[in-house]
């Protein structure tokens, strides 16, 4: 909402400069985001009379105007069409500088000496403009400065106003709380004019078949108008507030809109069949074209003005074209209206088409005001437009309510503040905002709410004008008093908190992407499940049209992108939330995990040159998430040999945690990389992330250290390249005593020596005992059982060495 | 020997001692000195040639030798035995990359979060979480909302076809929050929420809310809520850092503020920070509004409360000075490792 601050203190007797009403009303919660100087403008502009106008000898678009500007008579020539003998318009004299920056010389144009320049409103920077010269009424009198019919410098204050406070979308309304913020008196606008001619239930009958969407209809009727321009001053004003000048009658009905906050429509009386205004809801098969020429499509749940055989508004949102004031208008009918909010939101939102006047009547329009807004109207409807005004008011006001009464207690304003206001203070306070205060005694005060003021509707709204007009900067700030609510915990967040820091300590490095993902993102990873997807009815765009439902696609991405920006070793994480609709079921939610390995992340510094191979990245992989289960604590987790859709089917290891599958790693498919310039294999894992918190502060089970010396012994076996490290793990516990303490895999080696298709694999055995310190025959003893057993098992040649 | 002489023996004992420039040459000094042929045994076996009057004193002298010289080979042994310190020697390069393991990094979301946990939690908040699936009725009509208020547009909110929504607040958390518990109520509920905006530089279809809430039958008021928002303050931003309340208008909480932090960057001088203001809008606040502890079944004449909510992002690139909220969710590694 711009505010003219010449315009507010019309209506305040209050002289502070703009910062400072800028200032207060911020910090009591009218909050002006910006301050505007208006230059002090049109210096060297003065009001210009066209005496006589001839052709241009040498152009046929220009001509001669012979301009009087108070003292004498000069040349200008002149291309704009309206250019006549009679037309007052405002004359830049040489020296003048235009709006655009440039100067206004005296210079022959072909051939002709112009001295001056007749200008249109864009060039002095009233509006855009360029039609034609700008015309100025007949009485204004050659040689005035232009800047005396257009005001001085002036502020314009830009309010950003809340959704609670509607009466504030008006300038009287802000100076409503300039009066409470300084003391000052609040002075309304003369509303006065004479009744004449036939009295309005003669000429106009309003009905209200819809009484819930229009608590209030007020219809007056002024005959004998002139459309015309509107005065010089209200033009400025309108266009200091944004608003674009059209004629009077229609400027006279933004003007008070934006004086008072009441929407206004001016109906051409003369266009409405009987002039009955029936307040309905659209029928089936209606139409109607708004002023702006568009066929509005329109629906039964649409509130319209009709007259007596079809709808010539919408109502509250915008007049239709068949009833809008012409030129030739002589009678007009006024609404000032109230209509419920969430009817015109509804149209507003449906139709996609916002106006000045559906601004304010989604937010609430006082319905007690509507009759003296038609009466200020008319008063200016009367002086600028020529009007006489019909005697009385078409008035039907279903929506009348007492007002409200409410009481506030001291007590209550001081325990929800903090801070002791005394009671008088409170009151006062209550009795600036021009909320009267009714009844009062030692422990509180009754107010009514005034009818302006609809937010106002319990105690606690009471208590709000306290706090913003006493001051929130006198609350003290209490020093804060730790007490625990019982039965809480936050153990559960820093399990997650452990998580991250596991997973960080490991060398990853977070990353948090959204919870949308593109319509065809997930369709190579998880293209079985599609019915699970949750698709979003109205995204904002395209690449975000699905919510996640899991975290790999984007993890895949992360390290693309990476790898285009020539970041080729990447170690990442996520931990957030994916979404599937579960049939029959309410959508679901649940927390996961994604690592995503890149590049050498795992090597040395000095071995990063050789290229990466799939079977490294899977272990270094399959390391990461081991570690990460053993920091956290996740019982019994193993991996097998698995199968998905957007892993390499040789790389892919299902990951559980006792008997439930909590996820899968491994290395990502050729055609997925591929498609992502991924010239090396990356490793991928996609986890719940519950069995990693769900342990995280388990207490371990400790185990006495160990009091005798063990012997280890290493042996290398020869096997075939089938032979999985696992099957060797597994005989060599199975076969050797109990005093085995660990089987540790030292060197893999394949050679031609060793021959085609075997590998050499090299294991160190531990063996201790608690009871006693073992012999070298012990060991030799043990060995014999472990190798027998494998040589049973399979076809492996066994090299001992100490 | 006596005294006199053991005392001469001595000296010159530990004079050898430091004289020796190899380990083999301070074993030649304790032959000579301590061996068995040496000049200790010597020495103890003259003793007893000595006028009595006199032994005793050689007897004390001839230990002191011993000890002393004893002692004196052990320290140079030690010295002779430290490795000559050959800085740039050949084979030697200190100055080689050392090895460790790499470092991850915290998503700066993340920090903010869980720096925030810890400053809530030392002042009794603890965290709740909700789903980002809400219900219309958690989201908007339990914080009473009114059924016309433009975020529940289309435009504004992501509707599901289930009627369900994407939160576009943690604030219904507040509400799951006091379903299922008595006052007090001491939480904050960090959480994602989602709102129509077209992305740009401030803003994100996607961001995070911290939010807080406290509800008790004595304190809870507007003057406790500013001592909490600027204990906040002080431990995220730096203990220079001042609040300050502007009035504002929320539908869950009358009266409703706007918080402001005084600047981190320039004191409040004015800088490009905060936009040459010296405050920076953090969070918005204010006194729970009667009408939400009616939906949730509390005596709202018994108790009083605050809430409060921040972003996420928003802190986040004030605090580290990140210009485009887009940088947070382009996850590109040169900017995460700065998280270290």
């Amino acid at each position: 909402m711009k505010v003219p601050v010449s315009w507010l203190r019309d209506y305040v007797a209050c002289d502070a400069a703009p910062e400072t009403l800028a200032e207060r009303l911020t910090f009591s919660g009218t909050e002006v985001e910006a301050v505007t100087p208006v230059e002090a403008a049109f210096e060297g502009v003065v009001v210009g009379e066209i005496r006589t106008v001839a052709p241009h000898p040498e152009a046929d678009r220009l001509r001669i105007c012979h301009v009087y500007d108070g003292r004498t008579e000069r040349p200008v020539v002149c291309g704009a069409p309206n250019a006549a003998a009679g037309v007052k318009a405002p004359l830049a004299t040489a020296g003048t500088r235009l709006a655009d920056g440039t100067r206004v010389g005296s210079a022959a144009i072909r051939g002709q000496v112009s001295n001056g320049m007749l200008c249109a409103e864009d060039e002095l920077g009233i509006s855009d403009d360029h039609t034609g010269i700008m015309v100025l009424p007949e009485d204004t009198v050659p040689g005035t400065p232009f800047a005396e019919l257009m005001g001085g410098p002036d502020s314009i204050l830009d309010i950003e106003v809340t959704w609670n406070r509607p009466d504030c979308l008006s300038i009287i309304g802000i100076a409503r709380e300039v009066a409470a913020l300084f003391g000052a008196e609040l002075r309304l606008p003369p509303v006065d004019f004479e009744e004449q001619g036939e009295p309005v239930e003669a000429l106009a009958r309003v009905s209200v078949d819809a009484a819930a969407a229009c608590p209030r209809y007020t219809a007056r009727v002024i005959s004998d108008v002139t459309l015309g321009p509107g005065p010089l001053w209200m033009q400025r004003r309108l266009m200091l507030a944004g608003q674009r000048p059209i004629n009077n009658v229609v400027d006279i009905t933004n003007y008070v809109m934006l004086e008072t906050g009441q929407p206004l429509h001016a109906f051409d009386y003369a266009l409405l069949e009987d002039g009955r205004i029936v307040v309905r809801h659209a029928r089936q098969g209606e139409a109607l074209h708004t002023l702006d020429g568009v066929a509005r499509p329109i629906t039964p749940e649409m509130l319209m003005i009709a007259d007596a055989r079809r709808p010539v508004a919408l109502a509250g949102i915008m007049g239709g074209a068949g009833s809008e004031i012409r030129p030739d208008t002589r009678r007009v009918l006024l609404e000032s209206a109230c209509f419920d909010p969430g009817t015109i939101r509804g149209t507003v939102s449906t139709l996609g088409l916002s106006t000045e006047s559906a601004y304010r009547y989604e937010r609430g329009v006082d319905p007690a005001g509507a009759e003296w807004c038609s009466r200020r109207a008319a008063h200016l409807l009367a002086r600028h437009a020529g009007g006489t005004v019909a005697p009385g008011v078409a008035d039907v006001y279903p929506g009348q309510s007492p007002p409200r009464r409410i009481r506030c207690r001291y007590e209550r304003v001081n325990r929800v503040l903090g801070v002791a206001v005394p009671g008088e203070r409170v009151a006062s306070i209550l009795e600036t905002l021009q909320i009267p205060v009714v009844a009062r005694d030692a422990s509180g005060c009754t107010v009514e709410a005034p009818s302006f003021r609809r937010d106002i509707e319990i105690e606690a709204d009471l208590i709000e004008e306290v706090a913003r007009l006493h001051g929130l900067d006198k609350i003290p700030a209490a020093l804060p008093q730790a007490r625990r609510a019982p039965g809480v915990s936050n153990e559960a967040v820093y399990a997650h908190q452990a998580c991250r820091r596991s997973l960080i300590g490991l060398g990853l490095h977070e990353i948090v992407n959204y919870s949308f993902v593109g319509a065809e993102a997930p369709s190579q990873f998880d293209a079985e499940r599609r019915a699970e997807w949750i698709v979003l009815p109205n995204p904002v765009s395209a690449d975000y049209a699905l919510l996640r439902a899991m975290l790999a696609p984007q993890m895949v991405d992360t390290l693309g992108r990476n790898l285009a920006r020539q970041v080729g070793t990447a170690a990442l994480f996520e931990m957030g939330r994916v979404f599937r609709r579960k049939p029959g079921t309410a959508n679901g939610e649940t927390a996961r995990l994604c690592v995503g390995l890149l590049g050498p992340a795992g090597r040395g510094a000095l071995d990063r040159r050789r290229p990466v191979e799939a079977e490294e990245m899977f272990l270094w992989l399959k390391g990461c998430i081991e570690s990460l289960g053993r920091a956290q604590h996740v019982p019994d987790l193993s991996m097998r040999p698995g199968r998905t859709a957007w892993l390499d089917a040789s790389w892919t290891v299902e990951v559980r945690s006792g008997s439930h599958r909590i996820g899968v790693l491994g290395v990502l498919a050729e055609s997925i990389r591929r498609e992502r310039r991924m010239a090396e294999p990356a490793a991928v894992a996609e986890l719940d992330l519950d069995p990693f918190v769900a342990h995280a502060f388990a207490a371990p089970e400790l185990r006495p250290i160990p009091a005798y010396p063990g012997v280890a012994r290493d042996m290398a076996l020869i096997v075939d390249e089938a032979v999985a490290h696992e099957t060797i793990d597994g005989i060599i516990r199975q076969a050797a005593p109990p005093e085995l303490t660990r089987v540790s895999l030292f060197d893999i080696f394949r050679a031609e020596g060793i021959g085609r298709g075997r590998k050499s694999l090299a294991y160190t055995l531990y063996y201790r005992s608690a009871e006693r310190t073992l012999t070298d025959e012990d060991a030799n003893g043990y060995m014999a059982r472990v190798k027998e057993a494998l040589r049973k098992a399979l076809n492996v040649e066994i090299r001992e060495t100490q | 020997m006596n005294k006199d002489r053991i005392e001469e023996a001595q000296a010159e004992a530990l004079e050898a001692c430091k004289a020796a420039e190899t380990p083999e040459a301070l074993e030649g000094v304790r032959i000579t000195y301590l061996g068995r042929k040496g000049l200790l045994p010597a020495m103890m076996k003259g003793l007893k040639g000595l006028a009595p009057g006199e032994r005793a004193a050689a007897g004390r002298a001839a230990n002191a030798f011993k000890e002393a010289v004893t002692q004196a080979l052990a320290e140079r042994r030690r010295t002779l035995q430290a490795p000559a310190p050959v800085a740039g020697g050949p084979g030697a390069d200190t100055s080689l990359p050392g090895r460790w393991h790499r470092l991850g990094s915290m998503h700066p979301v993340s920090r903010v979060i869980e720096e925030a946990v810890r400053i809530f939690g030392e002042v009794g908040f603890t965290v709740a979480e909700g789903p980002d699936i809400e219900s219309a009725y958690h989201n908007f009509e339990a914080l009473n909302t009114p059924p016309h208020h433009p975020s529940l547009d289309p435009q504004d909110t992501f509707w599901l076809d289930s009627g369900e929504l994407l939160r576009t607040q943690t604030s219904p958390v507040q509400i799951r929050v006091m379903e299922s518990r008595q006052p007090p109520v001491r939480v904050i509920t960090p959480g994602r929420c989602y709102r129509r905006d077209t992305t740009d530089a401030t803003h994100s279809a996607n961001f995070h809310q911290i939010e807080g809430l406290h509800v008790d039958e004595n304190g809870g008021s507007l003057s406790d809520l500013k001592g909490v928002l600027a204990h906040f303050a002080h431990e995220m931003m730096g203990p220079e850092v001042g609040v300050r309340f502007r009035p504002h208008f929320f539908p869950f909480t009358e009266p409703s503020v706007e918080c402001d932090f005084s600047c981190h960057v320039c004191g409040g001088g004015g800088c490009r920070v905060c936009k040459f203001s010296g405050w920076i809008e953090i969070a918005g606040a204010g006194v729970v509004d009667p009408r939400v502890y009616a939906k949730v079944g509390y005596d709202a004449e018994r108790l009083s409360g605050y809430a409060f909510g921040m972003g996420v992002e928003r802190i986040a690139m004030v605090k580290y000075g990140i210009e485009d909220i887009r940088m947070l969710y382009d996850n590109d590694v040169r900017f995460l490792e700065q998280f270290a």
